[in-house]
C-alpha cells in the first residue's frame, strides 16, 4: 500500500434501497449525514476533502456501522 | 494424542460452557436491541451494535476455550471431528452432537459477519437468522451435556437465559422489520420527540386527497399526413422489447 496523495474528495452514497434507516450512519458520522423526519439520512451533497482525515475516518466507521450495508464512499477527483 | 486428563480441565469444560451460554443470551439480546432500533437517547444504536459484536466475539473465545479443553481432556472420549461433525462423539452422542450443530452455525454467522463486506446483505441477514437455532441447540446442549445444569444453581441460570432469549424472539417477532422506525438522539428532531410531533401532511391525510377525483383528458394525437389517414391506436407494449 503505497503512500496515496490526499487530493481530491470524498462523498459518502447510500443506496436507498437497501437503506431502512436504522441511522447508525448519523451517530457515526454526525457532519457527513443529517437524518430526515422518518430517520433515513440525508447526505451531506457537497465533496469532503480526503485531507480531512477526521471525516474519513467517521465515513468509514458509518460504512462499517450500517446495518444493512447501503453506504459507500465514492471518491470525487480533485476538480482541475 | 497424548492421555492428557486432569480434573481442572474439567472444570474449565464446565465454567466455560456456562460463560459462553449467558454471553451468547447477551448477545442475541444486544441483536435483538439493534434489530428493534433500540437506543439512541441514552446509549446510541451503534453502540448497541459494536457492543453486540464485541459480546460475541468474547462468547466464541469462551467456546473455543470448552471445546478445546473438552477434547484435549482424555477423560472422555470425544475428538475433534465431533467439534464439527455431529454425532460422531463416542461420548454423550447426541448432546454433543447438539454442541457441534450449535458451533457451525455459530461459525457460519462469525465468518458471514467477518465477510458482511463482500457478501450480499441479504444473504448475510440470512445466516444470521440461524443463531437463534444455534442458540436453541446450544441450550439443549446444555442441558442435555451438562454436569451441573440439572439441578440447583447451573438449572436456574439456563432457564433465565432461555427465558432472556425467548423473550427477545417474542419481542423481535412483534417489532419485526418496520421501515422508518424514527429517530436518534442525535437528530435536532429528537429534542421534539416527546412534544407534539407535526402530523406527516402525506401520509395522515385521507388518500383521497391525493388522487385526482376527475379522469385525467387524454392528450389526443392528430393524425400524421404521412400515414394516408391510417390512425394508429395507442401503441401496445410490444413483446419483443424485453424490460430492463
Amino acid at each position: 500500500m503505497g503512500m496515496r496523495r490526499k487530493v481530491g474528495g470524498f462523498v459518502l452514497r447510500v443506496n436507498p434501497i437497501l437503506c431502512d434507516g436504522f441511522g447508525h450512519c448519523h451517530e457515526l458520522a454526525p457532519e457527513l449525514v443529517k437524518v430526515d423526519e422518518w430517520g433515513y439520512p440525508i447526505i451531506v451533497n457537497t465533496p469532503t476533502p480526503l485531507a480531512d482525515l477526521g471525516a474519513l475516518e467517521s465515513a468509514r466507521y458509518a460504512v462499517r456501522g450500517c446495518p444493512r450495508q447501503a453506504l459507500n464512499i465514492e471518491r470525487i477527483a480533485e476538480q482541475p | 494424542m497424548i492421555a492428557l486428563t486432569s480434573p481442572y480441565l474439567w472444570y474449565t469444560t464446565r465454567a466455560t460452557g456456562f460463560v459462553a451460554l449467558i454471553l451468547f443470551t447477551i448477545a442475541v439480546t444486544l441483536g435483538t436491541f439493534v434489530a428493534n432500533r433500540i437506543g439512541g437517547t441514552i446509549v446510541g444504536r451503534f453502540e448497541l451494535n459494536e457492543l453486540h459484536r464485541s459480546v460475541s466475539i468474547i462468547a466464541v473465545v469462551f467456546l473455543v476455550i470448552h471445546i478445546t479443553s473438552t477434547v484435549v481432556d482424555s477423560y472422555v472420549p470425544t475428538g475433534w471431528v465431533s467439534t464439527l461433525v455431529p454425532m460422531t462423539s463416542a461420548y454423550k452422542r447426541v448432546p454433543v452432537a447438539l454442541g457441534a450443530v450449535a458451533f457451525d452455525l455459530i461459525l457460519a454467522v462469525w465468518i458471514s459477519s467477518l465477510l458482511k463486506v463482500r457478501i450480499a446483505n441479504r444473504t448475510w441477514r440470512f445466516i444470521h437468522w440461524f443463531s437463534w437455532l444455534a442458540f436453541a441447540s446450544a441450550l439443549v446442549h446444555t442441558l442435555l451435556a451438562g454436569t451441573d445444569s440439572r439441578k440447583g444453581f447451573g438449572l436456574i441460570v439456563a432457564v433465565i437465559c432461555a427465558s432472556f432469549v425467548l423473550a427477545a424472539a417474542v419481542w423481535r417477532y412483534l417489532g419485526r422489520p418496520t421501515r422508518a422506525a424514527g429517530r436518534t438522539a442525535l437528530s435536532p428532531l429528537a429534542a421534539a420527540k416527546d412534544q407534539s410531533v407535526p402530523a406527516r401532511p402525506l401520509l395522515d391525510s385521507p388518500p383521497v386527497a391525493l388522487r385526482p377525483t376527475a379522469p385525467r383528458p387524454q392528450p389526443t394525437v392528430p393524425p400524421r399526413p404521412s400515414d394516408g389517414g391510417f390512425q394508429r391506436g395507442p401503441r401496445a407494449p410490444s413483446k419483443k422489447r424485453k424490460s430492463r
